[in-house]
C-alpha cells in the first residue's frame, strides 16, 4: 500500500527541513530552494533520507536539475517514490 | 651535453586490464566494437545496495592477474598496475639496460590499497579486533602500485604518484612525458590503477547520487549517472631520440598535455577551465582545434559533467563542433576513477591506430541541453591524425592529453 500524497508531501517537507538544517515555518512550496539556502549538498542529503525513508534510490538527473521551487523538489520526489512503490508492488 | 628543448616523447608500449580483459588490445576492441565490459556486482557487506553494476575485471581475468597464491603485500591495485606494466614493457621490447635511473615511473591512484582499508575497517569496526594486517600501511598507500612497478624492472629513476581522482592517470601521464621532454629521463612506465569495487567505496559512489541504477549513457538526453569501473593502464614513453635508438616500433606520438584547477568548486566543474585545459594541451602539441579528429571524452554521464564539457569542448573546437568527433567509452570499460585517464588514452590510441572514432554505448536520445550526438552505439570510420583524451576530476582538476600519428620529420 502506498503512503497518500497529503502524508507524503509532509514528511517530505519535514525532511527538507530537517536535511536542509532551516526552520520548517520557512518553508512554502512556492519558495526557490536557493532562497532557502538548500545547495547540491543539501540536496544529496534529502536524496539520501528519501532512500532511507522510502527505499527508493534516486539519483541525480536531468530532472533534479530543473528543480527550482521547493513544490518543483516535491513533485519529482513524489514521482519518483511512486514509481518505486509501482516497481515494488 | 646541449639541452634539448624540443624532446619529442613517443609511445612505444601499452598495457591495460580492465572490465574487458586482459590486454590492451581487449580494450581497444571491446570499445571499437561496443562490447561492454560492466557486469552484475553484489557485495555482501551491504545491506542495500541499489546500483547493481560496474565495470569488473572478470573472475577468470583477475584469477589470472592474482596467481594461486595472492602475493602478502600486494593489493589488488598493485597487481593490476604490474600485469598492465609487464605487457607494455614486452610491448615496447625493452631490456634490463632500458630501466635503472634512465627510467621513471609515475602510476597514480585515486584509492590505493581499497581492499585492505576496506577489510581492516569491517574487521576492526564489526569485530572490534585487534588482529589487523600489519601489512595493511604499505598496501593502503596510494604510491604502493608505482614502488611495485619500479622495484619489478628496477626501474630507479623518479617515481611519481599522483592522487588527484578522476585525473590521477592522465596528470601522471603528462608529468612522465614532462620529465622525459625536460631530459630527466629517457623513459617513463606511465599510468593509473585503480581497484575501488570495495563494499565501502562502494557505498559512498552510491550516497553522492552520482552513479546509475540503470545503464550509464554518456550525453544521452535520460542519462542519471555513471558507471564505476576497475583496472589498470600503463604506457612506455620515451624521448624520440633513444626510442630510435634502440630501434623501438613507435605507435605514437605524445605532443600535447594541459593541466589546470578551477579553484571554484569541489565537486561542480567549471566549462572555462576544462576549456583552457585543453588549449593548454593544443599550444604545447602545436596544432590548432581542427588538427584533432576524435576527442576521448571525460564523459562520465552525469548530468553535470556532461553539459560541462559539451560546453567546453565548444568553446575549443567551435559551437557546431565541425570535423571533430567526440565519444565516451565509459560504457564499455566503467568510470576507472584513477585508472581512467590510462584506460581512455590507450583507447584514443586504439582509435588511432585503428583510424575509427569508437562509439557511445547506449546513446538513446540527443539533450537538448547538450546537443551532441557523440558517435552513438557504432565506431565511425575515419581519417586520424591526432586524438584528444580529457580527465575533469572532482576537487576541479582537469587534464587533457593528446597523441599523434608519429612521422619522423616535422
Amino acid at each position: 500500500m502506498s503512503t497518500d500524497r497529503e502524508t507524503l508531501t509532509r514528511e517530505l517537507l519535514e525532511m527538507v527541513a530537517e536535511e536542509g538544517m532551516i526552520d520548517p515555518s520557512e518553508i512554502t512550496p512556492e519558495r526557490p530552494l536557493e532562497e532557502l539556502d538548500i545547495q547540491s549538498a543539501d540536496f544529496v542529503m534529502i536524496l539520501m533520507a528519501i532512500e532511507e525513508k522510502y527505499g527508493a534510490y534516486v539519483s541525480v538527473d536531468n530532472e533534479l536539475t530543473d528543480v527550482v521551487t521547493v513544490q518543483d523538489l516535491l513533485d519529482l520526489a513524489i514521482s519518483k517514490i511512486e514509481a518505486h512503490q509501482a516497481e515494488e508492488a | 651535453m646541449v639541452r634539448n628543448a624540443s624532446t619529442r616523447v613517443v609511445v612505444t608500449g601499452l598495457g591495460a586490464v580492465s572490465a574487458c580483459g586482459l590486454g590492451a588490445e581487449a580494450l581497444i576492441e571491446a570499445t571499437q566494437s561496443g562490447n561492454s565490459g560492466v557486469k552484475p556486482v553484489t557485495f555482501d557487506a551491504l545491506d542495500i545496495q541499489r546500483v547493481k553494476t560496474a565495470g569488473k575485471i572478470g573472475e577468470a581475468d583477475l584469477a589470472e592477474i592474482l596467481g594461486d597464491k595472492p602475493h602478502r603485500m600486494r593489493e589488488p591495485v598493485a597487481e593490476y598496475a604490474l600485469a598492465a606494466a609487464r605487457e607494455a614493457v614486452a610491448h615496447a621490447g625493452l631490456t634490463e639496460a632500458d630501466f635503472g635511473d634512465a627510467c621513471g615511473v609515475s602510476i597514480g591512484s585515486g584509492f590505493g590499497g581499497a581492499q585492505t582499508l576496506n577489510k581492516n575497517y569491517l574487521k576492526f569496526g564489526a569485530e572490534g579486533s585487534m588482529r589487523l594486517d600489519p601489512m595493511a600501511v604499505p598496501k593502503i598507500m596510494n604510491n604502493a602500485a608505482a614502488s611495485w612497478v619500479s622495484m619489478e624492472f628496477g626501474a630507479t629513476g623518479p617515481a611519481l604518484c599522483l592522487a588527484t581522482a578522476c585525473s590521477s592517470a592522465s596528470q601522471s601521464i603528462g608529468m612522465g612525458m614532462q620529465m622525459i621532454a625536460s631530459g630527466q629521463v629517457e623513459r617513463c612506465l606511465v599510468g593509473g590503477s585503480e581497484a575501488c569495487l570495495e563494499a565501502g567505496v562502494f557505498r559512498v559512489w552510491e550516497l553522492l547520487r552520482v552513479m546509475t541504477a540503470d545503464l550509464n549513457r554518456p550525453f544521452s538526453k535520460d542519462r542519471n549517472g555513471m558507471i564505476l569501473g576497475e583496472g589498470a593502464g600503463v604506457l612506455v614513453l620515451e624521448s624520440l631520440e633513444s626510442a630510435q635508438a634502440r630501434g623501438a616500433n613507435i605507435l605514437c606520438e605524445i605532443s600535447g598535455f594541459g593541466t589546470n584547477s578551477d579553484a571554484g568548486d569541489l565537486l561542480r566543474p567549471d566549462p572555462e577551465r576544462a576549456a583552457s585545459c585543453m588549449r593548454m594541451a593544443l599550444r604545447q602539441a602545436g596544432l590548432e582545434p581542427d588538427q584533432i579528429g576524435y576527442v576521448n571524452a571525460h564523459g562520465t554521464g552525469t548530468v553535470a559533467n556532461d553539459v560541462n564539457e559539451v560546453k567546453a569542448l565548444r568553446d575549443v573546437f567551435g559551437e557546431e563542433l565541425a570535423g571533430v568527433e567526440i565519444s565516451s567509452t565509459k560504457p564499455v570499460h566503467g568510470h576507472a576513477l584513477g585508472a581512467a585517464g590510462a584506460l581512455e588514452l590507450i583507447v584514443a590510441i586504439g582509435a588511432l591506430l585503428r583510424q575509427s572514432a569508437p562509439p557511445t554505448l547506449n546513446f538513446t536520445e540527443v539533450d537538448p541541453k547538450i546537443g551532441l550526438e557523440p558517435v552513438p552505439n557504432a565506431a565511425k570510420g575515419m581519417p586520424l591524425e591526432a586524438v584528444m583524451s580529457n580527465s575533469l576530476a572532482f576537487g576541479g582538476i582537469n587534464a587533457t592529453l593528446i597523441a599523434q600519428a608519429f612521422e619522423a620529420d616535422v
